[in-house]
């Protein structure tokens, strides 16, 4: 530490900072408790101490590239522990949601994604584009609220039809080309997002851990980190074993799993009708046995027997059950010592409009109550577009930039102290 | 003197079963002194209303002028054993002999010939005691207040509330001093969070226009002459005035420190370095700017780490020239007659004036903000006090974003190539050694007491015309800082403000308060005849014999408070409303001069001649007195007998007012009488010292030096007298060194050969 750091203070970014979060920072009078009390915080340059007094120095080049707040799982520990409320908690979440709004271009999504006054606008896009489709289709059918037949592929309005989504919004033509290339921004974003956070790294120093031998790759970490941290939430339970912590523990779990089992419908509905209805049946024009059974097991709507749909009831369950212990932790948060900032709520308020919206489409279609389907339905697509397409600027970023993190962060041994034996 | 006496012993606190207190009663009535002791009586519990009440009476049928209580330490139960007009001696048999007592099996009997010797020394040293009748003197009660700042107006206005006269005096034109040349202060009251406006226009107003205060501008003290209550001041104030004048309370303030050592940080070098003092100026003007191009700065830094300066200091202190040039356009004059002063300014005092500097550098680093709009303040500290409630205010500024705070040790102030300046810190918050650009830099300013380069007073005192020893506080007036605020080393004079203590306008104002009630209470003292600190309500002052004077002027010099003043030949003159009754006179005078009435040599001599000494050491043990200072030394001796402590049996302490009235006369006596030793416990003097009266421990180490040769002299070895210090916390180290003496120098040098003669 002998060579001499020229200090570029930036009084703008301290300012952000405060707004995006960390309004609390300035409070901080470097006692260390924070660090100390830390479950997750690594023997050496302990966090959060650090970044605390960087923050109120606006030392941006610090801590754009700290690894450290991503090693935070936001237990709140420290926050409860300081003795001045200057919430370190907060200023690590705070730093998080800056590294969102930064490290993905473009950058206006970032900014957009920043304060809820720009929330109309994310919310317009999807809105804009599956009214115009839902408009455009009204005027195709007939009807804005269509009631439909099957008769062998073709869909046909009829008085005594169902309530078919897809006949409104066909997949084909509009949700899946859509949410495909929404899905490729989002990939093509994160990609850029990982890269830039990457370079940040580059200078952390290395932690020789005996009896580890050569550094491992990134992939065997990778790998690890997705067995360990992310599919046993390993650093969520060492934040500790209070009520909260386990409330928090228990509801991200849920929600984790619920958006896997999710996933998993979501994919088998892509693989039967691209794979097995359009690819093997239409393409290559297989019919019955194998390409049948792939094909129905992604036809929708599907019956409520269909294993398929008792998992996707189930994830939905397990989303709202989640849902709940997040959100009531997140209101029972005492306000002198942790808070919640925009980025917080406008995630919680996205999953639940997809639970809820989700939840409400199956129920107004199997109710039959289509002048309320079809508007839930539409909401539902809103909502998801609004989780998808601007997922690497929102707090749900953290599912890949912090899942980098703590690969990099285990390939060069920045490590818990508890997990440093 | 006291001619009949009752003697009490009681029996409680393990007394009565540690002594046979009959015996001890039988003994006493029976003893040399018996004549003049018509009650001896013993009782169960001498300090119980019942008891009381016995004495009461024996008082009024036996005519009694003196009471001897044999029971616990004078320093407990005194409100009890007060018996009005009548004089009480307290013989301390709890702490000193039953409590401490360590049994020696080679001589038996020792605890009883303690007890008796005690009994003795009290009843033949109240004998000698007689009631003192001082005069008193018709006073004034005007009182002077030096100074017209923020503190010296807030002492007006509280002497004016407490209906004295107040004769204001400032030596500029205007009122206000140092704070009406500030922008802002730091908090004064709740909720303690931002700068606010002194407040010092609204305390001229309120001054100005009080008909108690007699408001003197442009105006110097030539002299204050006379003593406390009857002082006469001599004012220049566009032609000389004389005021009579009670009391004084010194609010002459402070001049900035001499910019010269600020040269270590850049001052002087470049021209963005400024001082807070010339900030301050700045901001009071309305704008802040740097002086290289006046244009408004971008980042400021506040350094309050000063050590490149207090290292770098030089080794001589700054002349006192420099001093005059911080002082208004008359003191020139002044100094021409003023003997040469000798200034105690140094680079210490911007070390002294730390408190002031982080407070300082939080508030203009909020005028930074305030008026600069994006402009950061860096504040660079070695350490942030702000103590009691200025936390608060810290908070507040470190609130603010734009002010940039880190502990950090100044390692250099430098220029970069484009004119900016570059300040290198190590040991900071920020995890690395670090350097900063800064388009201004403000380096503390030292709060430097004017006392470092004036007299001041200008007192018409034999000892000299400014306060002794101020180089042991580099300047600054208090004289016992911890225990007797305000107090300086002339009664009659209280100091308040930043010529005390570097301190906030919030903390001046209770200075002001503090002081002016004092300044009351000496001319209320001075009034009746009393001393006023620290023996406070004590009747007894020195009484002269002239006849015997040699004017040798011991006693005139060996002073602390400039008491005695004297005439062409030497002859000194008391002012008994000055003195503080040490008795640093009466052990100063060669001829034995000097006595009060109820505390004098022949007193102390007599009570030492009581204590019985073996003819032989082997088998009736040594023996040694202790004379102890009643202050500190003998609290502490009570704590460890309190504590359980015990010690040989074998010393006898006798306690004096301060070590400085022991008179060498006290130990010939002893030693000639045979005594072992002789162990002078008192208060620790130097820089630090405890002395209640400032110099009593210092001076008597120095007459140790006499006694020693004297001793020398006779054959008996210096080593058999000696000279220890205890604060009054030490009590846990008094037994070991009653032990050191015992073995190192009595074992060492065995009986004293006066012994038996």
């Amino acid at each position: 530490m002998s060579n001499t750091v020229r200090v570029q203070p930036d009084l703008k970014f301290v300012q952000e900072l405060q707004q995006v979060g960390g309004e609390a920072l300035k409070k901080c009078y470097q006692c260390a408790t924070c660090g100390v009390v830390c479950p997750l915080s690594p023997a050496d340059g302990p966090y959060p101490r650090k970044e605390m007094v960087w923050a109120q120095w606006g030392l941006k080049d610090k801590l754009v590239n700290d690894i450290d707040i991503w090693l935070c799982h936001n237990c709140g520990t420290c926050s409860d522990m300081c003795p001045r409320g200057a919430k370190p908690g907060d200023l690590l979440a705070a730093l998080r949601n800056m590294a969102y709004r930064s490290l993905a271009k473009p950058a206006i999504i970032g900014t957009w994604m920043s304060s809820s006054k720009y929330f109309p606008i994310l919310m317009l896009i999807p809105a804009i584009i599956y009214g115009f489709i839902w408009s455009i289709m009204a005027g195709k059918l007939g009807t804005a609220f269509p009631l439909f037949v099957a008769e062998g592929h073709e869909l046909k309005v009829a008085a005594e039809g169902a309530i078919i989504y897809g006949g409104l919004f066909p997949g084909d033509y509009t949700i899946d080309p859509i949410f495909g290339a929404v899905f490729a921004f989002m990939v093509f974003a994160f990609a850029g997002g990982i890269a830039s956070m990457l370079k940040g790294f580059e200078g952390m120093p290395r932690t020789f851990i005996v009896g580890r031998g050569a550094e491992p790759s990134f992939l065997s970490c990778l790998i690890d980190t997705l067995k360990v941290e992310v599919a046993q939430h390993s650093r969520f339970q060492n934040c500790g074993q209070e009520e909260k912590d386990v409330q928090r523990f228990t509801g991200h779990l849920f929600v984790f799993y619920a958006f896997i089992a999710l996933m998993i419908v979501t994919s088998v509905v892509a693989v039967g009708h691209w794979f097995g209805a359009w690819f093997l049946q239409h393409v290559m024009g297989i019919e019955g046995g194998i390409a049948a059974l792939i094909a129905w097991a992604g036809h929708t709507p599907m019956p409520l027997w269909s294993p398929v749909k008792i998992l996707a009831n189930l994830g939905a369950i397990a989303l709202v059950y989640g849902l709940m212990k997040l959100t009531g932790r997140r209101s029972a948060l005492d306000a002198a010592k942790s808070s919640s900032n925009w980025y917080d709520w406008y995630l919680l308020t996205v999953i639940w409009g997809i639970a809820v919206t989700g939840i409400g489409s199956e129920i107004f279609r199997l109710m039959g109550q289509k002048v309320l389907a079809y508007p839930t339905y539409y909401l539902h697509l809103v909502f998801v577009f609004m989780m998808l397409a601007y997922l690497p600027w929102s707090k749900l970023g953290h599912v890949v930039y912090r899942t980098v993190a703590l690969a990099y962060a285990r390939k060069i041994g920045r490590l818990p102290m508890g997990e440093l034996k | 003197m006291a001619e009949k006496l009752g003697v009490y012993i009681c029996e409680g606190c393990e007394i009565g079963k540690s002594l046979n207190v009959d015996s001890l009663v039988d003994f006493t009535k029976k003893g040399k002194l018996a004549g003049i002791c018509p009650v001896v009586k013993k009782n169960a519990v001498l300090c119980s209303p019942d008891a009381k009440a016995e004495i009461e009476a024996d008082i009024a049928a036996e005519g009694l002028d003196g009471v001897v209580i044999c029971a616990c330490s004078p320093r407990v139960k005194w409100d009890i054993f007060q018996f009005g007009a009548t004089q009480v001696e307290r013989v301390n048999l709890r702490e000193q002999c039953v409590w401490s007592f360590q049994d020696d099996p080679k001589v038996p009997g020792l605890l009883d010939l303690m007890a008796k010797d005690y009994i003795k020394m009290g009843t033949m040293k109240l004998s000698k005691s007689r009631i003192p009748t001082p005069d008193v003197p018709e006073t004034n009660q005007t009182i002077l207040v030096m100074g017209g700042g923020f503190t010296g107006l807030n002492a007006a206005l509280e002497a004016a509330r407490m209906g004295r006269e107040v004769v204001l005096l400032e030596k500029e034109a205007q009122l206000g001093g140092k704070a009406a040349g500030m922008y802002k202060t730091f908090p004064m009251g709740h909720p303690y969070l931002k700068a606010e406006d002194t407040g010092v226009d609204k305390l001229i107003a309120e001054v100005t226009s009080n008909p108690k205060i007699k408001v003197l501008t442009s105006a110097n003290l030539v002299s204050l002459e006379g003593a406390p209550g009857l002082y006469t001041a001599t004012i220049n104030a566009g032609g000389e005035q004389q005021l009579p004048i009670g009391a004084v309370v010194l609010a002459t303030g402070w001049v900035p420190g001499d910019k010269g050592f600020l040269a270590p940080m850049g001052y002087g070098v470049y021209k963005n370095v400024v001082t807070s003092a010339e900030f301050e100026a700045m901001a009071k003007a309305g704008k802040i700017a740097r002086p290289s191009d006046g244009k408004a700065p971008a980042s400021v830094a506040f350094l309050t780490d000063v050590s490149l300066c207090t290292k770098a200091a030089p080794v001589e202190e700054p002349c006192a020239e420099e001093g005059a040039e911080a002082a208004p356009a008359e003191a020139p004059a002044a100094a021409e007659e003023a003997p040469a002063y000798p200034s105690t300014e140094s680079a210490k005092h911007l070390a002294y004036s730390s408190e002031l500097t982080s407070l300082v550098a939080l508030k203009q680093a909020g005028y930074v903000r305030e008026k600069l709009g994006e402009s950061i303040a860096f504040v660079l500290y070695d350490h942030m006090m702000v103590p009691g409630i200025n936390e608060r205010y810290y908070k507040s500024a470190q609130d603010d974003a734009g002010i940039m705070l880190s502990k950090a040790d100044i390692t250099a102030v430098a220029q970069d190539s484009d004119g900016g300046l570059i300040v290198k810190a190590k040991d900071t918050l920020l995890g690395a050694d670090i350097e900063i650009k800064a388009d201004m830099v403000v380096l503390p300013t030292a709060v430097v007491p004017v006392t470092a380069h004036e007299a001041t007073m200008n007192l018409v005192y034999r000892q000299g015309p400014g306060f002794p020893d101020l180089d042991l506080f580099d300047g600054f007036v208090d004289s016992n800082y911890i225990c007797f605020p305000y107090e300086t080393r002339r009664t009659g004079v209280y100091a308040a403000g930043c010529v005390r203590q570097p301190m906030t306008l919030a903390n001046a104002k209770e200075d002001a308060a503090g002081a002016v009630l004092k300044a009351i209470q000496c001319i209320s003292s001075a009034n009746r005849g009393v001393a006023v600190h620290p023996r406070s309500g004590d009747l007894s002052f020195p009484v002269f014999n002239f006849q015997r004077c040699t004017q040798c002027k011991r006693c005139t010099e060996e002073c602390p408070f400039g008491a005695l003043d004297d005439d062409e030949k030497g002859t000194p003159k008391p002012n008994p409303t000055r003195c503080r009754r040490c008795g640093t006179c009466m052990g100063a005078c060669p001829e034995r001069v000097i006595s009060f009435d109820n505390y004098n040599i022949d007193q102390i001599g007599s009570a030492l001649k009581e204590v019985y000494v073996p003819d032989d050491m082997v088998a009736g043990g040594p023996r040694v007195i202790v004379l102890c200072c009643e202050n500190d030394a003998y609290p502490a001796l009570d704590m460890a007998a309190f504590r359980g402590k015990t010690w040989s049996p074998y010393v006898r302490f006798v306690p004096v007012r301060c070590l400085g009235s022991v008179n060498a006369i006290w130990i010939a006596d002893a030693v000639s009488k045979g005594i072992d030793g002789v162990i002078m416990l008192g208060c620790k003097y130097g820089p630090d010292y405890q002395c209640h009266f400032v110099k009593g421990s210092e001076i008597c180490s120095r007459r140790k030096v006499n006694i020693a040769e004297s001793l020398g002299r006779l054959g008996v070895e210096a080593e058999r007298v000696e000279q220890y210090e205890v604060s009054i916390d030490e009590y846990d180290k008094v037994p070991g060194i009653i032990e050191r003496f015992m073995t190192e120098v009595i074992t060492k040098f065995g009986p004293n050969p006066f012994k038996g003669y």
